[in-house]
């Protein structure tokens, strides 16, 4: 049963980090692919603060977000004054880096890893608790950005990602719309990697490599870009794909590069065959108020 | 009558390319400005440059007494500036009405602090939005096509949008950048109507186009570019029929 509620948690956690890098990359058009490491802040900064100071877990859980949010900042607002396309060098270069540099900090277990972080609810409640938590979250996430995006703010998202000249040319600015995206994406991120902390107990600076952002890279991409449904579905495929074939009883030697495999050949596989994934979004953006017939009437009823 | 827009000495090279030499013009609330001048004169360029898209090398912008060189392109449009693109730039990702939705000065979601925590401020912005949008979509005959996609629509409707896009800055200065070019019938007569009476609201407004048609009915003033120089100005008649600049314009 633990091993269900461990993929159970997986899903969550992954819906949590697709729906959020979709945010970023598909509603937004920001190209970066380091979404992972402000997973990783935010699991090491939820870690350290409840391992070290014996901050209450929720408070430093959030404090992981918080911290995952200035890091993103930190990063974007000078690739983005530059040009937008420095965003995606800029931040796989701090990914790296920050991985190659917590290897070597043995106040957060260097390359060997993170070990005894406190674990929550599970103790007093039961892993179903921390099911339930996770899985509470993730929908939550996904609701609060198709609010997002389906209100004024994912109106201007889209205009923005049609065309930023013209976007700035009525008033709005362009590089404060994608600061604050980034930063609420990887703010997300920060809060998943936190969950993903206290519950595994253990994190190590390899785990958030470029492996992992091509992993949810590829959820966002055959799940389906800038729809609400596409990132879960794509995030639950491609975290059951792999458990599936270790029920296969291959030799571990075979068995990782297999799964790398899968998930190279699922991109290669859905740019040929479906390269709008499995749920295709609308190519006109509809926001939550329909307006039209709506407002006439209410203008209509004034008059 | 003090002018709307100021522009004095505005100097830009890219290069040997010169493509504003020293420029001194003065744009005046409720009149129409006509930018006559051959391909290449700097008459967009002129535009880039009061909208910050472009940088100047040397000069000043004026709009309303405040300076904007110093500005980045949004915060000349939140001042009352704004302009139509010559190839367009809708959209085309939103529909026709959401393409208008944008372009208040003040847009609901400008901050993220309103759309997080005062929703009913934002309700507020966004009705108020669409009412004006409304009314804008149906001065400019655009009302039976607000929902629709801006590929699904005809070019000159299209140009329309522009237009109507910019009208909702409730602006001072209005740019129009060659708002008539492969424009006929309806559409036409639409689009210069619209033009007159925002002019007669006491916008300043700037045209640049190549239908001498367009800009004799239309403007109340010429400017004669060539090579990044304003060369004359005066009524549109008398630049039409200056021998020497028409010689200008269509070579020898």
């Amino acid at each position: 049963m633990d091993y269900v509620f461990t993929i159970l948690i997986l899903i969550g956690l992954f819906v949590i980090l697709a729906s959020s890098f979709d945010l970023v990359i598909g509603h937004c058009g920001l190209i970066s692919i380091a979404h992972p490491i402000f997973y990783a802040i935010g699991a090491y900064i939820s870690a350290m603060l409840s391992k070290q100071s014996g901050m209450p877990i929720p408070l430093s859980i959030l404090c992981g977000g918080v911290g995952a949010l200035l890091a993103s900042a930190l990063v974007a607002v000078p690739a983005l004054r530059v040009s937008g396309d420095y965003l995606l060098i800029a931040s796989i270069g701090f990914q790296l880096g920050l991985i190659e540099l917590a290897k070597h900090f043995h106040e957060i277990g260097g390359a060997g890893g993170l070990t005894n972080i406190p674990s929550f609810l599970i103790k007093d409640f039961g892993r179903e608790s921390y099911v339930v938590l996770v899985l509470v979250l993730a929908v939550a996430t996904v609701l609060f950005i198709r609010w997002l995006t389906q209100g004024p703010y994912g109106r201007m998202m889209t205009a923005m990602r049609d065309d930023e000249l013209a976007f700035s040319m009525l008033g709005r600015n362009a590089i404060w719309v994608k600061v604050a995206v980034f930063a609420i994406g990887s703010g997300i991120a920060g809060i998943a990697g936190g969950l993903y902390a206290h519950y595994f107990r253990f994190l190590e600076p390899d785990q958030f490599g470029l492996l992992q952002s091509s992993a949810v890279l590829t959820m966002v991409v055959v799940g389906g870009m800038r729809t609400t449904m596409g990132p879960v579905i794509g995030a639950i495929v491609l975290q059951l794909m792999p458990q599936i074939i270790t029920f296969f009883n291959l030799p571990p030697s075979i068995l990782g590069p297999l799964q790398g495999l899968l998930f190279t050949g699922l991109v290669l596989f859905f740019m040929f065959v479906r390269p709008q994934g499995l749920l295709p979004a609308a190519d006109l953006w509809v926001g939550r108020n329909r307006d039209g017939d709506a407002g006439h009437s209410r203008k209509e009823a004034r008059s | 009558m003090s002018a709307t827009l100021e522009i004095r000495g505005l100097c830009k090279s890219f290069g040997g390319i010169v493509v504003a030499d020293s420029i001194d013009l003065d744009l005046t609330a409720g009149r129409v400005l006509g930018l006559i001048g051959p391909n290449g004169a700097g008459k967009t360029s002129l535009f880039n440059l009061v909208c910050g898209v472009v940088k100047p090398d040397a000069g000043s912008i004026v709009l309303d007494g405040q300076s904007l060189e110093a500005l980045p392109t949004y915060e000349r449009a939140r001042m009352g500036l704004a302009r139509t693109w010559q190839n367009l730039r809708l959209f085309p990702s939103l529909s026709v009405m959401d393409n208008l939705m944008l372009g208040p000065r003040s847009y609901s979601a400008d901050s993220l602090m309103d759309v997080f925590f005062r929703p009913s401020q934002i309700r507020a912005h966004e009705a108020e939005a669409r009412d004006r949008a409304l009314d804008i979509l149906e001065r400019t005959g655009l009302s039976p096509i607000a929902q629709s996609r801006v590929q699904d629509i005809s070019f000159g409707q299209q140009k329309l949008v522009g237009v109507a896009r910019a009208l909702m800055n409730d602006a001072r200065c209005l740019m129009l950048d060659e708002p008539m070019a492969g424009v006929e019938g309806q559409t036409y007569a639409l689009i210069q109507k619209a033009v007159r009476d925002i002019a007669a609201s006491g916008v300043a407004i700037c045209v640049v186009e190549h239908n001498v048609a367009f800009i004799r009915d239309l403007c109340d003033e010429g400017v004669f570019m060539f090579a990044g120089k304003v060369l004359a100005r005066g009524s549109v008649e008398q630049l039409i029929n200056d021998p020497h600049l028409t010689e200008l314009y269509f070579g020898t």
